[in-house]
């Protein structure tokens, strides 16, 4: 085991309906909004260059899709365990996340249900998540299908 | 909003501080990331080099014996991750660690010798060692230092690939010339 | 040091990929159903490039760093979904060809001046293991008569892209929905 990597898997016999995920405050610098081209390799200038940003209406540079979508996944996988398998990821961006901004994660469990339309049983669990700023404004609504581990022979991979 | 101080916030110190350094090798480092193929094309767009090296997997086979990384992206395979799960923080190159009076820094030289290629799929490790710092001189930047440091840079299985000479100016923010 | 110092170059790049065609609302709509050439990934899904990304969003998914707890779960460490798209991005530069391919989206004819991404619906059909080698397909789906929004006026493109094995296994399909516009004078927040 790794420190400080997360291993502590749920599983879906343990999970409740309307059961609140913890909150993610995740603090974004300039230096952090600069990593979503180095790491994703989308060179968009809304997300690099603050004129470009400007010129958009935008205070300054502002976080990418990508950075979204791997921040919501964070927020189902720290809940859900390192065994969860994302099924199904839908994101909404009404507002922007800048530089200097605090990227703000809750959510809850909609719906707790099995599919056996496919060729092996899946236990789902449906997220409703939010990412908001420092100022409470709401910037991103997401619902995550998240497959867990079920005790017993069936499972995600 | 603030700068964050993971790795460039420079030790203020006095210069007699600076030369009781000088000698001092780092125990050896290891990056934390294998050299790898998306990367070197990643970089090898960014100076728009179009070396058959980088881009033609044929021609490095029949080349190099396999692909291989530009020697300018060394430093890279050794830079730490900004952040890990372990949290903690990157240990700074031994070139920021020197106490001086000077709050910042720019670099100056680079000078590397290669010994073998770097070759995807190499772990590369470092160590530096801290050779030399000069007395104090005034540029158009500013009154400062040249620390100048020694990188040896080892695969694996422990050969030297390179070794690398950097000089780099330490100087006051505040003392620039008009 | 006297004299003044030389003017700063343009730091903004001449063709940078992201220019945008004008032109009209029925133009875009005369696109619509329109496919891109398959574009094939020319490296293996990394794990380098997984850390980078887990660094930036301070994800500590022992699925993307510890290899052996990986192996055991999913068979390869595997990536995080959100790098879908870098997986199968066409470089920024490469020899011969300087123009970076713009994503389909900004390939479309319409007035407005800028763009930006609004949503994303992404599904996901297996693992995406180091080792994978992906391609992808983008098809435009809609194109929204003229909005009005906080941001400005103009129009919202829908996408569907589907991702690929070499072998054709499907590995994901994602959606994104896309507003073009020209800023300014929009409706109140």
């Amino acid at each position: 085991m790794i420190p400080g990597v997360s291993y502590a898997q749920r599983y879906w016999d343990d999970v409740e309906e309307g059961a609140e995920l913890p909150r993610v405050d995740d603090e974004i610098t300039y230096r952090r909004v600069i990593m979503n081209p180095a790491t994703t390799w989308d060179y968009f200038p809304g997300h690099h260059d603050p004129e470009y940003a400007r010129s958009q209406g935008q205070p300054t540079i502002y976080v990418n899709t990508m950075h979204f979508l791997g921040f919501v996944d964070r927020l189902a996988t720290e809940w859900g365990g390192p065994g969860s398998f994302i099924a199904r990821r839908k994101i909404s961006m009404q507002r922007s996340i800048y530089a200097g901004d605090t990227m703000v994660g809750e959510g809850r469990v909609a719906r707790r249900y099995t599919d056996d339309t496919g060729p092996r049983v899946r236990h789902l669990v449906d997220l409703e998540l939010t990412v908001k700023n420092q100022r409470g404004e709401l910037c991103c609504p997401a619902s995550v299908t998240l497959e867990l581990p079920a005790r017993g022979p069936e499972g995600p991979g | 909003m603030g700068t964050e101080a993971t790795g460039y916030d420079v030790p203020v110190g006095a210069y007699e501080d600076a030369k009781a350094m000088v000698g001092t090798t780092t125990p050896v480092r290891f990056g934390e990331i294998a050299v790898n193929a998306p990367m070197i094309r990643h970089y090898a767009a960014m100076v728009r080099d179009g070396n058959a090296s980088y881009w033609d997997e044929d021609f490095a086979e029949r080349h190099w014996g396999g692909a291989v990384a530009p020697p300018g992206m060394l430093m890279t395979w050794l830079i730490p991750l900004e952040w890990t799960p372990g949290g903690g923080r990157p240990v700074p190159l031994l070139t920021a660690r020197v106490p001086l009076p000077g709050d910042t820094f720019i670099n100056v030289s680079h000078d590397a010798e290669h010994f073998a290629p770097i070759r995807v799929g190499d772990h590369l490790n470092v160590v530096e060692e801290l050779v030399d710092v000069s007395e104090a001189k005034r540029t158009s930047l500013g009154t400062g230092h040249f620390v100048t440091t020694v990188s040896t840079y080892r695969r694996q299985d422990g050969e030297l690939v390179a070794r690398a000479t950097n000089v780099l100016y330490r100087f006051s923010s505040s003392s620039e010339d008009a | 040091m006297s004299g003044d110092a030389p003017a700063a170059g343009r730091a903004v790049e001449q063709e940078s990929g992201f220019d945008l065609p004008i032109g009209t609302y029925d133009e875009a709509r005369a696109m619509i159903g329109t496919r891109t050439e398959v574009e094939f990934a020319t490296h293996d899904v990394a794990w380098p490039l997984i850390k980078y990304f887990c660094a930036m969003v301070q994800d500590g998914n022992a699925s993307h760093w510890d290899e052996e707890y990986a192996r055991e779960q999913w068979g390869a460490v595997v990536s995080p979904p959100a790098l879908l798209m870098t997986w199968a991005m066409a470089p920024d530069w490469r020899p011969g060809n300087p123009r970076p391919r713009p994503l389909l989206a900004g390939q479309v004819p319409l007035p407005g001046t800028t763009v930006v991404s609004v949503g994303c619906d992404a599904e996901f059909f297996r693992p995406i293991r180091v080792g994978d080698r992906l391609n992808v397909e983008e098809e435009l789906v809609d194109v929204s008569e003229l909005k009005r929004t906080r941001l400005g006026e103009g129009h919202f493109l829908t996408t569907a892209a589907t991702y690929r094995l070499g072998d054709g296994t499907p590995v994901a399909r994602y959606s994104h929905l896309l507003f073009r516009f020209t800023p300014g004078d929009g409706e109140a927040p």
